[in-house]
This record gives C-alpha cells, structure tokens and sequence, in this order.
C-alpha cells in the first residue's frame, strides 16, 4: 500500500542520504537521487488523487486523532502537494560544484517540508514543517557564496525567526484556550476562540506563515533576498514556498477562524500588499527586485481573494495562487542570465528571441490580458469583491484595479526595452537553455490551462466545495462520534 | 528615529501579550488532549516516561522535523563555513596544556558512557536522544580542544549522521510493510519499565541520539577549524 505520507518523507529520507554520496561507491548515485525521489512523490500524490477516494484522513503513527498526528487528504491539499515536487523537479539545482550536495539536500528538505505543509492536519505539525521550510531556505539563500547573499540572508533570518515566535505565542494561545491542537478538533471548538484572545492569536499567526507569505508587515526581506540569490532559489521561494504558507494561513481560516474579522485582516493586509508592491516595483531599476516587489503585489491579491467567504473565495484564491506560481517561477527563470539594471537590457529580444517572447507571454498573462489564465484569476477576484461590495471590497476592487495599471506600466517599460534596438557598448547576455526549457514547460503549462478552462472550472467547484465543508473535515478526521460535541 | 519606532513597537508587543496572559485562566487550562494521553500512553506506547511516549509516538512525526531542521541548520552551516575550511587545516595550532589533556582522557569514556545511557534509557527515564546526543557530542568534542592537530573524521560523522537519519525513517517506513501508517510503533511492547520495552521506541531514540550527536560533533569541529583559520 502507497501511503501519502511518504511524500512528504522520502525527500527528507534523500537529503539525509545525499551526503553519504560524496565518497565512495554510492558516488554515482549522487546527482540523480533527488529527481528519482521528487518523480517518486509526483506519482504518489498523483496515484493518491486519482485513486482513493478524497477527502480521507490518515492517522501517522496509528495513534487516533486528536492525540497523534493527522494527515488531512482533500484535493486542495493534493493540489499544492503536487505543485511541489513539479515545481522542484524544474528548478532542481542541478550544479556539479563541491557545494552542490549540501543545497541539494536542502532543496530536497524544502521540498519535504512544503509537501507536509499541504498535508498536515495538526497545527504544531504545521509549525514544525514550517521552520523546516524556514531554516532550509536560510541555507539556500547562502548557499550561493555571494556576500550580498549573506547579509539578505541574515535580515531574513531576523524577520523570520521573529514571525516564528509570534507565531508561536499564537499556537499557544490557542492551545491554551482550548487544549487541542488537531485542525478538526480545533474546528469544532472555534466558538471559543471566537473572542479577542482568539483574534489576536489568529493576528498572531497571520504575522508568522506570513512571512514566507509575503504579508504585508514583514515582508521587508524579500526585494533583497530575491535579488541577491541565484534565481532558481528565488523562484522556488516566491513562487512555491510563499504558496503553501498561504495555503496554511487559509486552512487555520476556513476551519478554525471563519469570522467576518479575520476575513476582514486578510482583506486589509491584501489591500495593502498590493499597494506597496505595485508601487514599489514600478520604482524599481533592476529585473530582479522588480520581480519581488511584484511578487509581494500578487501575494496581496492572494490574500484579497481568500478572504472573500465561502467557495468564491476558495476558487479565486487557488486560481491567482496558482497562476502567479507557474508564471513568477518562469520569470524568476528568465532572469537567472538579465540578472542586472532594466536599461542595461536594451535589446535583450535580439540575443535570445525566445527568452524575450516568453517573457512577454507571462506578462500579458500576469497583466490579465484574455484568454489567457491571468485573466480568469482578476476576473474571479474582482468579480467576487463586486458581488458583496462592502467599502473595503470596493476599495480592495480600485486597488487592484490601479495595480494592474502600475502593473501594465512597468512590464510594459521592460519589454519595450527588449525590444528596443540594441546598444552597440553594452552586450546582453543570451539564456541558458535549461533556463529556456524551464520556462518553456511553464508557458506550456500555462497554455494549457488557457485551452482547457472548462474542465478546470468544474474540478476547482468540486474542490472549492470540499475544501469549504468544515463539518465534513471533522467528520473525516474524528468519526461521527466526536464531531457532533 | 529608528530606535524610538523599535521601542513603541516593542512596548505595544509587551502590553499586548499581557493583557492576553492576564485575562487566560492561568493554573488550570483545558487539557483536553494532554489527559488523553496521559490515560492512554501506558497501554499504547507502553513506555514508562510518558514524554517520550508523545515525542517518538504520538507525535513522531514531528521528531523527524525537528531531526531535519537540525541536520538542515548543519548543513547551511556547512555551506557557510565550507569555503574557509578549504584554505586548510590549523596543523599550526599547539597541543592544550597537561591538565586539559589529562582532563579530557579521563572525561572522554565517563562522558561517553554518561550520553550513551540518557539515550538508550530515554524511553525510562527524563533524557532521551537529544539530550544524549548533546553529551555524547561533548565527548567528542573535549579531544579536539586537548589535540588540535588530531581530529575526527568528517567522512565518518557524516556516514553516522546519514545512517542514523536513514535508521529513523526506515523504522517509520517498516509500518508501511505492516499495513499501518508511518511511524507506527514496531515489535511488542514488552514489560512495562523493563530495559527492552515499548517497541521500536528505543531504536528509533538511539537513531536520534546518534544523528544529534554527530551533526553536533561535525558542526563544532567545523567552528573550531574556521576559528582556527581566521585566527
């Protein structure tokens, strides 16, 4: 029997492994552990989702929930489950450096630990997968050499071990009033956590995931750290990790939070992510901090789209997170070798024509230009906020609006630039291909989801619907017993 | 400026987690999950300290986190600290003097001995894994600061760390084969407080106990060596 579980664990199993390759016989099996086993979690999750029959809990260790540990398999959970080991086979670091193992290890945690994330159904199992996300992404980000990584490593690492213990003080907090940590258990005691204490615990673990999350108070780290790393590790950190710390804020929501309040925290902090991260890119003079503080922009309408309620919201919220997941990793990509100021990129379309239409690509489809995916998520997004249409929402609506305008002005700047006719002194380096083909799968990714729109539409409803339905979470996790307390 | 925004900020943190700490009903919190366990860990786990009854069983999986954030923390400081340590080794530096040296081979076996009984006893006993690994990781490390110029092997800490990590998931992985889920404890639970009892518990502490010791071990001699550089 496959267990999903193993998806989470053989990753950690092959970074616990992988430095036994560096001597000795095992040596040739060095460069393709990881790929083998990433593949290997692909299928599970992929044979788990097609098999079984969702949503199922499993029971790590048998120990019955709410004392063990829970597994919650839903397909929102297997959704981003499987985004991580695809996304990571892409941007696999694939280097041969003496280095090279040790950030393979490391990518192998990351990408353990995201997996659990999606998985988890306990919050200080949470926690724990969280800090591992953490801490591996530390040594990712200083595992170039680059002393400018360095000290954006250590900003980072201020930022996040301070969100960490925010976070914590949260968990404890909730634990404190209620004795359980176990999502299902927790949801069916959410009407005593419905008082300030409870607010603030839930403002408390908002600052903490939101830091990977990119949420608007601490997300100070990422401009520098983004534009400081090699760009595979930048991708991997904005377009996966922040996606499943996102997809952690959602399900404490959903299932233990679901108040008008905290929806209307979201809604405040997406409102002003995105403010702060359109404007910001627009000032800004190099590829890759524009891509960043754009990247924080797209967060902000992440979280806009969550806190709409019910199963609009859930919809919305996975379409803009998934897009900006396919097309900031691909751009991240792209800039891996335009690593440099905007202007000093002047036709950069003449060197590596299929780098600069890619790049296009993904911008219209982040501007939201039809058919392509960026489209349907704006348009779910807005559509939504004009449904309820309170002030915040209205005002949340003209955000974003005006971001996609500030947004438009400077891709638009960018690929004008590409496309301008080159400066003789200065010479545009050309792409890599691994970087091309990279991208070239998310284009391809991205294409398809824009032809196949109808079949996507009805398996988001059937996942939206599930991911909503509290009461069966609890069922599905405790039996019918406990649920009716 | 910069300094007074960081003391409002502070300030406003403080007076907010007292006023939470002061309207909680300190001395008497709902245990809801904690007197479960405490009622069902005799006759689940069957190890006599209830604590290691929760780490390595109910929440096992956790462990394993806390085991990768460890070794993922070593290896980002393997990264960092790799590039000076290629410059070479401090062969320069002198022996300690006689009593360090004296000191550290009396110390060594008691030390060793000491470690190796909080983590084969963990599942009896306050200790465990950790705690072992640590004291295990000072016996090893007391002869590096006697004799320099004479230190362990990297090759074979990592093999240690890499087994006793591999060790660990493959005890969870041995459920699977059984049909239950990961990390399900293994073999019977025996005697209660007998030496050998409450399954695979012990094994997989022994596991933890060896990883932290030689991930602690390796990152020490790593600062060491880089100090040594530098200076």
């Amino acid at each position: 029997m496959t267990d999903v579980s193993l998806a989470a664990v053989l990753p950690l199993l092959g970074a616990f492994v992988l430095p036994l390759t560096r001597h000795g016989i095992l040596r040739p099996l060095g460069p393709v552990i990881g790929p083998i086993l990433l593949a290997a979690c692909a299928l599970i999750l992929f044979a788990a989702w097609s098999a079984y029959d969702v949503p199922y809990a499993v029971a790590l260790g048998s120990f019955a929930p709410p004392m063990g540990i829970t597994f919650y398999i839903d397909d929102l959970a297997l959704l981003f489950a499987l985004a991580v080991p695809l996304t990571t086979l892409v941007l696999w670091p694939g280097e041969s450096d003496p280095a090279a193992t040790g950030r393979q290890s490391l990518t192998l945690l990351l990408a353990g630990s995201l997996t659990g994330l999606a998985l988890s159904g306990d919050l200080f199992n949470v926690y724990v997968f969280y800090e591992l996300a953490a801490v591996a992404s530390y040594g990712l980000v200083v595992g170039d050499g680059r002393s400018p990584a360095y000290v954006a490593a250590f900003r980072y690492l201020m930022i996040s071990a301070l969100g960490s213990v925010v976070g914590l003080i949260g968990i404890a907090i909730i634990y404190f009033k209620t004795g359980t940590l176990n999502l299902a258990d927790l949801s069916t005691l959410s009407g005593e956590l419905a008082d300030p204490q409870g607010m603030a615990a839930f403002a408390m673990l908002v600052i903490g995931f939101g830091v990977k999350a990119e949420a608007f108070p601490v997300n100070g780290w990422v401009p520098e750290v983004y534009g400081a790393v090699g760009k595979r590790v930048a991708a991997l950190l904005a377009g996966l990790a922040s996606k499943l710390a996102v997809l952690v804020i959602v399900r404490i929501l959903i299932l233990v939070f679901p108040h008008d309040e905290t929806r209307q925290l979201l809604l405040v902090l997406g409102i002003l992510g995105v403010a702060v991260g359109e404007l910001a890119a627009w000032q800004a003079r190099d590829i890759p901090r524009m891509l960043a503080w754009s990247s924080i922009g797209q967060l902000g309408v992440v979280f806009v789209a969550f806190s709409l309620p019910g199963k609009a919201g859930v919809i919305a919220g996975v379409t803009v997170a998934m897009h900006h997941l396919v097309v900031k990793s691909a751009l991240f990509l792209l800039a891996d070798r335009w690593d440099r100021a905007i202007e000093s990129l002047k036709g950069a379309a003449s060197t590596s024509r299929i780098g600069a239409a890619l790049f296009v690509l993904f911008s219209l489809s982040l501007l939201g230009l039809p058919p392509l995916p960026g489209f349907w998520s704006k348009f779910l997004v807005l559509g939504g906020l004009a449904a309820s249409a309170s002030p915040l929402q209205l005002l949340a609506m003209g955000t974003i609006l005006a971001g996609t305008v500030i947004e438009g002005a400077y891709l638009l700047r960018v690929v004008v630039t590409f496309y301008a006719r080159p400066d003789a002194a200065v010479r545009v380096p050309g792409q890599r291909a691994g970087n091309l083909l990279g991208a070239g799968l998310f284009a391809l990714v991205l294409l398809t989801a824009a032809v196949m729109i109808n079949p996507l539409w009805q398996g988001l409803e059937v996942l939206a619907e599930r991911a909503v339905d509290t009461n069966g979470y609890q069922h599905t996790v405790l039996g019918d017993r406990e649920a009716g307390r | 400026m910069r300094n007074l925004a960081t003391l409002l900020f502070l300030g406003g943190l403080v007076f907010l987690l007292a006023a939470i700490t002061g309207t909680l009903p300190f001395g008497h919190p709902p245990m809801l999950v904690g007197q479960a366990i405490q009622q069902a860990a005799k006759p689940e786990v069957g190890a006599a300290n209830v604590v290691t009854a929760v780490v390595l069983g109910y929440r096992g999986l956790d462990t394993l986190g806390e085991l990768a954030i460890l070794f993922a923390a070593a290896t980002a400081g393997g990264l960092v600290l790799g590039g000076v340590q290629a410059k070479g080794r401090n062969n320069a530096l002198p022996a300690a003097g006689f009593v360090l040296r004296a000191g550290t081979d009396v110390l060594f076996p008691l030390l060793l001995i000491a470690g190796l009984y909080v983590v084969i006893h963990g599942h009896l006993t306050p200790g465990g894994g950790f705690q072992g690994g640590v004291i295990l990781a000072a016996a090893f490390f007391l002869p590096l600061l006697a004799r320099p110029s004479e230190s362990l092997s990297h090759i074979w800490l990592s093999v240690i760390e890499g087994l006793a990590g591999t060790a660990f998931i493959a005890l969870g992985l041995g459920a699977l084969y059984n049909g239950d889920a990961f990390l399900t404890p293994l073999f019977d639970k025996g005697m209660f407080g007998e030496l050998v009892s409450s399954g695979s518990l012990p094994l997989l502490y022994l596991a933890v106990g060896l990883k932290v010791g030689a991930e602690l071990s390796s990152l020490l001699m790593r600062l060491a060596h880089d100090d040594g550089a530098a200076s």
